[in-house]
């Protein structure tokens, strides 16, 4: 793969063949040209209607026709939607609770904690029914709301949680009727539930402030305990993803030579105008919406848990949510680009929105500041607050990295973890972790992932984002 | 189609275990696996996901089914839709396929008879979560004189 260097953080993939525009990678120092993640941003470059560049954040690894870590905005009327843009788990994302706690205080009962969260928050395979089966009526309603349709059932950390939720935690375009009897099936009992792989819930602590304003800002004081809890969601997202795919991967080409072209049938696509294309985009909004309506599900359970194990009132623990954002998304969005307005449909998939100050659809409270960030690390060293910037907005389409990205194939890291006790280690160091498998555990430890402080840091050089705090964990819960 | 041993028309059975090849990702994971027919191919892909899922314990058969799916002429497509349809079965029965006979496999697509049994957390602790099947870098092709298949899943 040819790279040539626009700066110190930025190398771009000139445009050649079928690429509509050349790909912009951000990272310290030349990515490895035989990285397979490269040729998936040089495919995505091939999207119809992709506008300016096919973006890779720092954390870019390798994924199914997109990479991990790819930014594609789309023109809206003209450009293809491409469900694998967003990829299967639809709206994952991150989401950060402040509290009242110190952290010195609470470190001596984290095991409680731990095992309560564990207890009351459905973890692992199949995880179900941190809350009855939802009926065919409380589906559409969870489709159609997101998360409002939790807060309206006392699922909350303070008052103005959907404030506080990128978009108000609900993409008004949601279609319910678009998501099939089978998606329903498989989500039907999961909301509230964490899931496995990658999906955990922390009990952390603001161990840095690197920007006391905008921290202070956000609610994050040093020393003081945070909540993180990354989840989408679940069966009902990938049942979504999956059909979409399985509809558009034969019949593409008869969109016209363009989306013949495209090189790899993950990455088929529709007009964004068309039947298909609009009917993905409805059952991919209501999707989301449930992933929302989970993490608030979860809010709301966790909420309770850590007062429960710690014999406190929700006064006193004082827990208020600093932000959600998404991970996986396709969202329609007005930009500048090229100085003129237009609206995109800008395509993260394994990146975060990112908007800078000033902009309106950054929350009032926020908005002098800029829209918080919300980067997870791996559960043995620590994750990131940072805060979007105006930059970001004429670069990245306002979007930034997701978080550390993988380093080693989860094979490789089982391979690596033979013989040890991840749980132990990680005891050592004082973080207490549960987990429903220990596989889990050694595909998931800090080795396999790059460091975390890397990435973001790239994101603060290259201008696209600010760090603002270091969390670092306590107590973890995994599947 | 390989024959019964009477040389009537009827499959071969496969059960648990079945030869399979890890193929690297960074994510997630891919099977690979080879047959001497296109058909011995397909029924070791399925005991593959079915190995992934069970995470190496034993598999008691419960019940037979037959699955059947269209696939316009393509083996590949044919053979991530078989996976398709028992994941979710997976996901929503807890059903792990411990035997499978391929019956047809042709330009309309396949026709499996499928012998389930149910995932059991204890037995299948260190099964792996499988939520996905994956059109990338799919793979269903000669390789020397037989047939070698490759899927990667999301997990």
């Amino acid at each position: 793969m040819k790279l040539r260097r626009v700066h110190d953080w930025l190398w771009e993939i000139p445009r050649e063949g079928g690429m509509k525009v050349p790909g912009r990678v951000y990272s310290d120092g030349m990515p490895a040209p035989d990285d397979p993640a490269l040729v998936q941003v040089s495919n995505v470059a091939f999207l119809p209607g992709i506008v300016k560049y096919s973006l890779a954040m720092p954390d870019i690894h390798w994924g199914y026709g997109f990479p991990i870590g790819g930014v594609a905005a789309v023109d809206a009327e003209d450009g293809a939607v491409s469900p694998g843009g967003v990829g299967y788990d639809i709206n994952c994302g991150v989401r950060v609770l402040s509290t009242r706690l110190l952290a010195a205080e609470i470190r001596p009962r984290v095991h409680d904690v731990t095992a309560q969260l564990y207890r009351d928050i459905p973890t692992g395979v199949g995880s179900s029914h941190a809350i009855p089966r939802l009926t065919d009526a409380e589906m559409d309603s969870v489709l159609a709301k997101g998360a409002r349709w939790a807060v309206g059932r006392g699922y909350a950390a303070g008052s103005d949680d959907l404030d506080r939720c990128e978009e108000g935690g609900g993409l008004a375009g949601a279609d319910p009727s678009a998501v099939s009897e089978r998606a329903r099936k498989r989500g039907a009992d999961q909301l509230g539930t964490l899931g496995s792989g990658n999906h955990f819930l922390e009990v952390d602590s603001v161990a840095e402030v690197y920007d006391e304003a905008v921290a202070g800002a956000y609610g994050l004081l040093p020393g003081r305990v945070a909540v993180q809890i990354h989840s989408g969601s679940r069966g009902l997202g990938y049942q979504v993803c999956d059909e979409s795919l399985a509809e558009l991967t034969p019949s593409m080409a008869r969109y016209g030579p363009d989306y013949a072209a495209i090189p790899d049938p993950q990455l088929a696509c529709a007009p964004v105008s068309s039947p298909s294309g609009r009917r993905y985009l409805g059952a991919m909004q209501a999707a989301a919406n449930f992933a929302w309506a989970n993490r608030q599900v979860m809010t709301g359970l966790a909420v309770r848990a850590l007062c429960h194990a710690l014999r406190i009132s929700e006064r006193d623990l004082g827990a208020r949510l600093v932000y959600d954002v998404c991970h996986n998304v396709a969202k329609l969005e007005d930009h500048l680009v090229d100085g003129r307005p237009r609206r995109l449909l800008v395509h993260r998939k394994g990146a975060t929105r990112a908007f800078g100050p000033g902009d309106p659809r950054v929350p009032a409270a926020y908005r002098d500041v800029g829209q918080p960030v919300l980067i997870p690390g791996d559960m043995g060293r620590y994750s990131y607050v940072l805060a979007g910037t105006a930059r970001a907005m004429e670069e990245t389409f306002g979007s930034s990295c997701h978080g550390a990205g993988r380093l080693m194939s989860r094979h490789q890291a089982l391979k690596l973890a033979r013989g040890r006790s991840i749980a132990r280690e990680l005891a050592d160091r004082g973080i207490e972790v549960i987990s429903r498998g220990k596989k889990t555990l050694g595909e998931e430890m800090s080795e396999a992932y790059k460091d975390v402080a890397r990435v973001v840091g790239v994101m603060a050089s290259a201008g696209i984002s600010t760090l603002v705090a270091r969390l670092e964990p306590m107590g973890v819960i995994k599947g | 189609m390989p024959r019964g041993p009477d040389g009537d028309d009827e499959g071969v059975r496969y059960a648990l275990p079945q030869p399979y090849r890890e193929v690297p990702h960074t994510a997630d994971v891919g099977v690979e696996v080879e047959g001497a027919s296109p058909e011995e191919a397909l029924a070791r892909l399925v005991l593959a996901f079915a190995a992934l899922l069970a995470g190496g314990g034993a598999v008691e058969v419960e019940r037979e089914e037959t699955v059947s799916v269209d696939a316009d002429g393509d083996p590949a497509r044919a053979a991530v839709t078989v996976l398709r349809e028992l994941l979710f079965r997976f996901a929503t029965e807890r059903l792990i396929p411990g035997a499978c006979e391929v019956r047809r496999l042709d330009g309309r697509g396949a026709e499996l008879s499928v012998g389930f049994g149910r995932w059991d957390p204890v037995r299948h602790a260190e099964g792996t979560d499988v939520k996905a099947v994956t059109w990338h870098a799919t793979r269903f092709e000669r390789a020397g004189a037989g047939w070698r298949a490759r899927v990667l899943l999301d997990i």
